[in-house]
């Protein structure tokens, strides 16, 4: 390829590029601010996997009774929190 | 091609550029909803759609150099001094990245590949998306700005231009060095995409630790690339380089290994943000040292600031790299600033022992490691700043301080999954630690029975003990694993009935995150054996006439002659030995001694026998210059198939661990309210 072929074929793939990054098109995506109830609910799935994990770790051995009682209460204490301020706000 | 080359790298630039400023404008509009003639999205869209036709630009101008090089275009300096035609075409291929110029083009090139992607599937999350894609445009804007006008990689030869080139540089003209850099370079370029979406987070205050989620998988596969990188690169130094070895604390090794580390320690630390909102400002300066350190290696490979025999590019770029570590180190620290009400941790430690704790220990040792590893290679740089003089600092330094980090590191390997999460009791601690204990202690005796010695004539023999603790640790480590393995498939076969192997694949399929990391463990342990096995190396060096004998450990090798080949690219001599065991010849090896007709320059091809036990490693050093009589040197190299075996078993385990685990079975069940009390915020963050 000579060095004007080089050129010329650099100044077709410079307008295709331009012509496909300006193209209007309408149908680009937006996207509209989280709100706190979605952040809770993505908070829920996680705390109800904390307390899957939990529930498995202790009948596969690991924990004594009385400290899977205690970190159950403690973990279903907050999802219990959280799943009434879901609703609160599902219902405003 | 060099014309179309060079104007496709400038198309790709100003693209770049464009991605970059229309991309902030965009996201600043959007963030302060300030009324403007054409809409902020639409704006942020065309700054998309510019990234990806960056990557095609680059993608052109890389196609345009690897063409030249397989056309034997001369006239390029860049393809003069780094091919020739006889070159294999693997090999010439290579040269796209064996040289400064072409690798920092390979890696804007990686970089638009990792930037194509992650602005294909920007609807997963339109803003943060938007966001990381700028940022990406920013450091593409780098990369291409060197590129263009610091090392361009189109230049053109003055005067008559040569028949031949000056060859490629024999060191890289091994198999593995087809695939090794491109690794390393997709391990370095790929920690931009986390750097991205964690700074572009920070920026737009991302409420929740979705971004995580988002991010993981290419977090997972950058550290994969660098580690395959890593050890490929081992392998490579273990099989050519000719000294025996596999890891000399070479600056350029340790700039691979420096964000590997933080890599690591982030991949740890993030669980612990996802699952209870610990640690946001840790992990975020985790990802933007990973980052950096990444920028830092490619400065100490590509740009001349240290000398190591992996350095194949040496250059005057080191100064555009200090001045845009400097810069990104201003906006990492001006963000964070401005930002970092949005990181205050939704929960603090409870206890010192704990799986949380053990994740934060994991992650001090870890950095501990990076901040020895980074002091030791940038020594001699700062002494000759200070002192005038350059005070190289050497592999004892690193063996004395590394050894006993990366031991305590094995340690928390195995202690951390053993621990509950919150908190733990002592019950808990004797139910769970008894079995890998008696695992550690019984391969202590056993070791000290087979004759390992940390003792010798009264005093403590550091490699002997070392390796005794990292046998009896992998052994503690291996079987606390393993016991997790055990207990969690004992569970599915209570619940389903199904047998052990059955069970142990569903329970690997339910969690296949938390069963592949700890594969990946197991990876690492035996690793670690293998790596220990380094303290009883042996090694034995004698010229070695025709018939002439040379034992070490179990084997005798005999020379039975030796002989010359000759192609296009090289001229070799061999050693012809056949090996003997218990008096019964077992196999021959053929340790070979090259010299590249391009470059003339010589090189040694080691022979390597392979068993599990040991490596029987040979070199074919030359001939003696007084004795004309040839020199063959043999080492006995304990575990190191065990090395690259345990890297194999990390590559499966994060393959599992990129897999999604399977859904779990809910069912939901409605109790009534104890008590209607006053709603309150029932977690801090998300604002």
């Amino acid at each position: 390829m000579t060095e004007t072929q080089g050129f010329i074929a650099g100044v077709m793939l410079a307008i295709a590029l331009g012509i496909y990054t300006f193209w209007p098109e309408n149908g680009f995506a937006s996207q509209r601010e989280k709100t706190r109830l979605e952040y809770l609910l993505e908070r829920k799935e996680q705390l109800y996997e904390n307390l899957r994990d939990l529930n498995f770790e202790y009948r596969a051995g690991k924990y004594p009774e009385e400290d899977f009682i205690t970190q159950r209460t403690l973990l279903e204490n907050e999802t219990a929190q959280l799943l009434a301020e879901i609703e609160h706000l599902q219902q405003a | 091609m060099a014309a179309f080359g060079s104007f496709a790298l400038l198309i790709a630039l100003a693209l770049a550029a464009y991605n970059l400023f229309a991309g902030t404008i965009a996201l600043r509009l959007i963030a302060t909803g300030q009324p403007a003639r054409i809409s902020p999205e639409r704006l942020a869209d065309t700054a998309r759609r510019a990234g990806i036709a960056s990557f095609i630009a680059v993608t052109g101008a890389a196609f345009a150099l690897v063409w030249s090089v397989f056309n034997n275009d001369f006239s390029i300096t860049y393809i003069l001094e780094h091919s020739n035609r006889a070159l294999p075409a693997p090999y010439k291929f290579a040269a796209l990245w064996s040289g400064q110029e072409g690798s920092l083009l390979l890696w804007a090139w990686l970089l638009g590949a990792y930037g194509f992607v992650l602005r294909l599937t920007h609807k997963t999350d339109v803003k943060l998306y938007a966001y990381a894609g700028t940022i990406l445009a920013g450091v593409q804007v780098f990369f291409l700005a060197v590129v263009n006008f610091a090392a361009p990689p189109f230049s053109l030869l003055r005067g008559a231009i040569p028949e031949d080139g000056n060859g490629l540089n024999p060191l890289l003209q091994y198999p593995e060095m087809v695939i090794h850099p491109p690794m390393l370079y997709l391990g370095y370029v790929g920690f931009t995409i986390p750097f991205a979406f964690a700074l572009g987070a920070l920026m737009m205050r991302y409420p929740g630790e979705k971004w995580i989620k988002i991010t993981r998988g290419w977090t997972m596969v950058t550290w994969l690339f660098l580690t395959m990188g890593i050890f490929l690169g081992m392998h490579w130094a273990y099989a050519v380089l000719g000294w025996g070895g596999y890891w000399g604390w070479d600056p350029v090794e340790n700039a691979s290994f420096m964000p590997w580390l933080t890599g690591t320690a982030f991949l740890h630390s993030v669980m612990m943000q996802e699952r209870k909102g610990m640690m946001k400002s840790w992990n975020v300066w985790l990802i933007f040292s990973t980052f950096m350190l990444s920028i830092l290696g490619t400065l100490l490979t590509r740009g001349g600031l240290v000398s190591s025999v992996h350095a194949f590019a040496q250059s005057s770029i080191g100064n555009w790299f200090i001045a845009f570590l400097v810069f990104v180190l201003a906006v990492c620290i001006f963000t964070y600033i401005l930002q970092r009400s949005h990181l205050k941790s939704e929960q603090h430690l409870e206890s010192l022992v704990s799986r949380e704790s053990s994740f934060l220990f994991n992650n001090l040792v870890l950095l501990a490691a990076c901040f020895v590893i980074l002091w030791g290679t940038l020594f001699p740089i700062l002494s000759e700043y200070v002192q005038g003089s350059k005070v190289t600092v050497g592999p004892p330094f690193y063996n004395r301080v590394a050894v006993p980090i990366g031991l305590f590191l094995l340690f928390l390997t195995g202690v951390g999954p053993l621990l509950p999460w919150r908190a733990t009791s002592l019950r808990a601690i004797r139910r769970n630690f008894v079995i890998p204990a008696i695992a550690l202690w019984a391969t202590v005796i056993v070791c000290l029975a087979v004759g390992v010695r940390p003792w010798k004539n009264g005093s403590l023999d550091a490699g002997d003990f070392y390796a005794l603790v990292a046998f009896a640790l992998s052994a503690g480590v291996f079987t606390a694993i393993l016991s997790e393995f055990l207990r969690g498939a004992g569970v599915i076969h209570k619940q389903t009935r199904r047998n052990l192997f059955a069970a142990m694949y569903l329970l690997i399929r339910r969690n296949t995150r938390r069963y592949g990391g700890y594969i990946i463990h197991i990876g690492v342990v035996i690793v670690v054996v293998g790596l220990a096995g380094a303290a009883f190396n042996r090694s034995e060096e004698r010229e070695l006439p025709l018939h002439g004998t040379l034992p070490i450990g179990p084997y005798t090798l005999e020379c039975v002659g030796f002989t010359q080949d000759s192609n296009l690219n090289y001229n070799s001599e061999y050693a012809l030995l056949d090996v003997y065991r218990d008096g019964k010849k077992q196999f021959q090896i053929t340790p070979e001694k090259r010299v590249y007709l391009a470059s003339e320059q010589p090189q040694t091809m080691v022979a390597i026998h392979s068993v599990p036990g040991w490596d029987l490693y040979v070199v074919y050093e030359g001939t003696n210059p007084d004795t004309g009589q040839p020199i063959i040197k043999a080492f006995l190299n304990p575990l190191v198939s065990w090395i690259w075996a345990g890297v194999v078993l990390m590559v499966i385990g994060t393959f599992i661990a990129l897999v999604p685990s399977l859904a779990p079975a809910t069912a939901t069940v409605r109790v009534p309210a104890r008590q209607s009390a006053p709603i309150e915020p029932a977690l801090k963050g998300g604002d």
